[in-house]
């Protein structure tokens, strides 16, 4: 579909894999974790020395997905060359079984604003994400997956349901999708939509990979409750169900535990990769059921 | 109803500016103003982590509450204009050297200097040094004309305070190396640098560093080595090579300039 293709990995298996942060660069090659694959921010990576290093070790072991953070999918002001000729570098050096970014925005007026910024859901920033995401493939010559974001907040001219901007994305540019189920759990509390909802409507054949983390709860000061994806603690028991529904929709997908802020000691993003890894086995006898039935 | 491009610079103003008017039409909340910062926040402490991350020796020398306040006044003049935080902050030594607020620590700029230095130096890319034998297999009259490429890891620095002593001193917690600075000793001469075992600090003496700002600055050799006027530089000069300084080299035009100051070569 995007020929020719670039060299990569062999694909990740429907296992928990793990962020990889460079707390844990040491223990990983000292203890050699019993985790299936691991995911790096692709901008933690752009230079040169220690960390390339590590990874260069790590990855012999183990198979990358690189997660990007800052390339601006949804920009109007079109991608940054210069940031997609680095990562295309990375890429190139890390050949990975994966490559993906986020429905969302960080570039305008020239700056850079240091988040995944919500995206207006309409026609014009739907066309504006589908033209980026063919260029990325293009450009990069693989399939992307791209991630559905936490949001705090929504644009009066929306007109299209996030889940199904999501899935006309793929539908349109034949990439995957990252399902975050944590990201759904979050803005659905944060805009009061239904999280099942969100999970039913997108297409499984799409699904590439989930995400679980932990997030925060913040009192705004006109009372009201906002979830912050922070990724600064446990999953919590409510995301680890809406996972059993999205594994039960979907079939068993490579499931990665994220942990940004307060990262813990790697025993303990092993530990929720464990749970997801038991929740991902039951899920695959499921299937293996349903088709001998 | 607005444009992607007007809202994302409604947005930007909001965050950058903190001009939440344009934004704040656009948005279908109650309190738009209690949304918009939270993506404010997450913008400057984001940004400001950045710089603490390339800055260590600035945010322990000033304290926490005065390095944020200074980062966010860098930050609203001086924002990020690509993805790769690991560049962000180049201005930041200039934007200190002109703080009021920081004015009695006259070294300050200078120590942010060697942080960017060091900063450049752990994330330079990888990159090989080329091969002698190109040299070698060039013919004497080719050799003067010789301008190098540095590693990009190398930056040689002079500063006005003993800035090495200071970071160092700061970093390590070395109290005793702090109480022993004398701001006084004149200016430091130093070369940063990646090697295998990490960053290193080193000074130079002010003919050395001279004569390797020349080839890292890639004049042609002759050039360098008749500025210096001195024969260790040769000695110099296979030090740098042997260290793997130097990543490329091209040839400078042959001209009747260069060609006299030959003559000076030692």
């Amino acid at each position: 579909m995007f020929p020719p293709a670039a060299k990569q990995q062999s694909p990740i298996p429907a296992k928990a894999g793990i962020g990889l942060r460079f707390q844990h660069h040491q223990a990983v090659l000292d203890t050699d974790p019993d985790v299936a694959w691991m995911e790096i921010h692709t901008e933690n990576y752009m230079g040169g020395g220690t960390p390339l290093r590590y990874l260069d070790a790590i990855r012999r072991d183990y198979p990358i997905s690189l997660h990007g953070v800052g390339l601006s999918l949804g920009s109007a002001e079109g991608l940054d060359p210069a940031h997609l000729e680095r990562i295309r570098r990375v890429a190139e050096r890390v050949e990975p079984a994966m490559m993906s970014e986020h429905i969302a925005w960080s570039m305008a007026n020239g700056t850079y604003l240091a988040d995944l910024l919500p995206l207006p859901m309409t026609e014009e920033a739907l066309a504006v994400v589908c033209r980026h995401v063919d260029q990325v493939q293009n450009y990069m010559k693989r399939r992307i997956l791209v991630e559905n974001p936490s949001t705090y907040l929504r644009f009066r001219h929306s007109t299209i349901p996030e889940w199904e901007f999501m899935t006309a994305v793929a539908e349109r540019t034949g990439c995957g999708i990252l399902c975050d189920v944590n990201n759904i759990y979050v803005s659905a509390h944060n805009h009061g939509w239904d999280a099942s909802t969100y999970l039913a409507a997108l297409p499984p054949a799409a699904i590439g990979e989930i995400h679980l983390a932990g997030h925060s709860v913040r009192s705004l000061p006109d009372g009201s409750t906002l979830r912050i994806d922070d990724h600064g603690s446990h999953v919590i028991a409510e995301v680890w169900a809406l996972y059993g529904q999205a594994l039960a929709r979907f079939g068993p997908v490579p499931t990665l535990i994220e942990w940004d802020t307060d990262v813990p000691p790697l025993d303990v993003l092993l530990g929720e990769a464990d749970y997801a890894g038991a929740l991902l086995a039951s899920a695959g006898q499921e299937a293996r059921r349903a088709d001998a039935a | 109803m607005p444009t992607l491009l007007e809202l994302q610079r409604a947005m930007r103003a909001s965050l950058v500016d903190r001009n939440d008017g344009p934004a704040a039409t656009m948005l279908a909340e109650n309190v738009p103003a209690d949304r918009l910062n939270v993506y404010r926040n997450t913008f400057v402490t984001g940004v400001t982590k950045a710089l603490r991350l390339s800055y260590p020796a600035i945010h322990r020398l000033v304290g926490n509450d005065f390095f944020e306040g200074a980062a966010g006044l860098f930050i609203a003049q001086h924002p990020p204009c690509a993805a790769y935080l690991d560049e962000y902050g180049a201005d930041f030594p200039q934007f200190l050297r002109g703080f009021q607020p920081a004015a009695s620590l006259e070294y300050l700029a200078d120590v942010a200097r060697l942080e960017w230095a060091v900063k450049r130096a752990i994330h330079a890319a990888d990159v090989e040094p080329f091969d002698f034998k190109r040299l070698d297999a060039l013919p004497p009259e080719d050799q003067v004309r010789v301008c190098f490429v540095p590693h990009p890891s190398i930056t040689l620095l002079c500063a006005d305070y003993p800035v090495d002593v200071i970071w160092r001193g700061v970093l390590g917690g070395d109290d005793a190396a702090l109480a022993g600075v004398d701001l006084k000793t004149g200016p430091v001469y130093l070369l940063v640098e990646r090697r295998a075992t990490g960053v290193e600090v080193s000074r130079l003496d002010t003919a050395a560093w001279h004569f390797a700002a020349a080839l890292c600055e890639g004049r042609p050799l002759a050039e360098a080595f008749a500025e210096a006027g001195d024969t260790s530089v040769e000695v110099q000069l296979a030090e740098h090579l042997a260290a793997g300084r130097f990543i490329d080299f091209r040839l400078a035009p042959c001209d009747a300039a260069l060609t006299a100051s030959l003559e000076t070569v030692p």
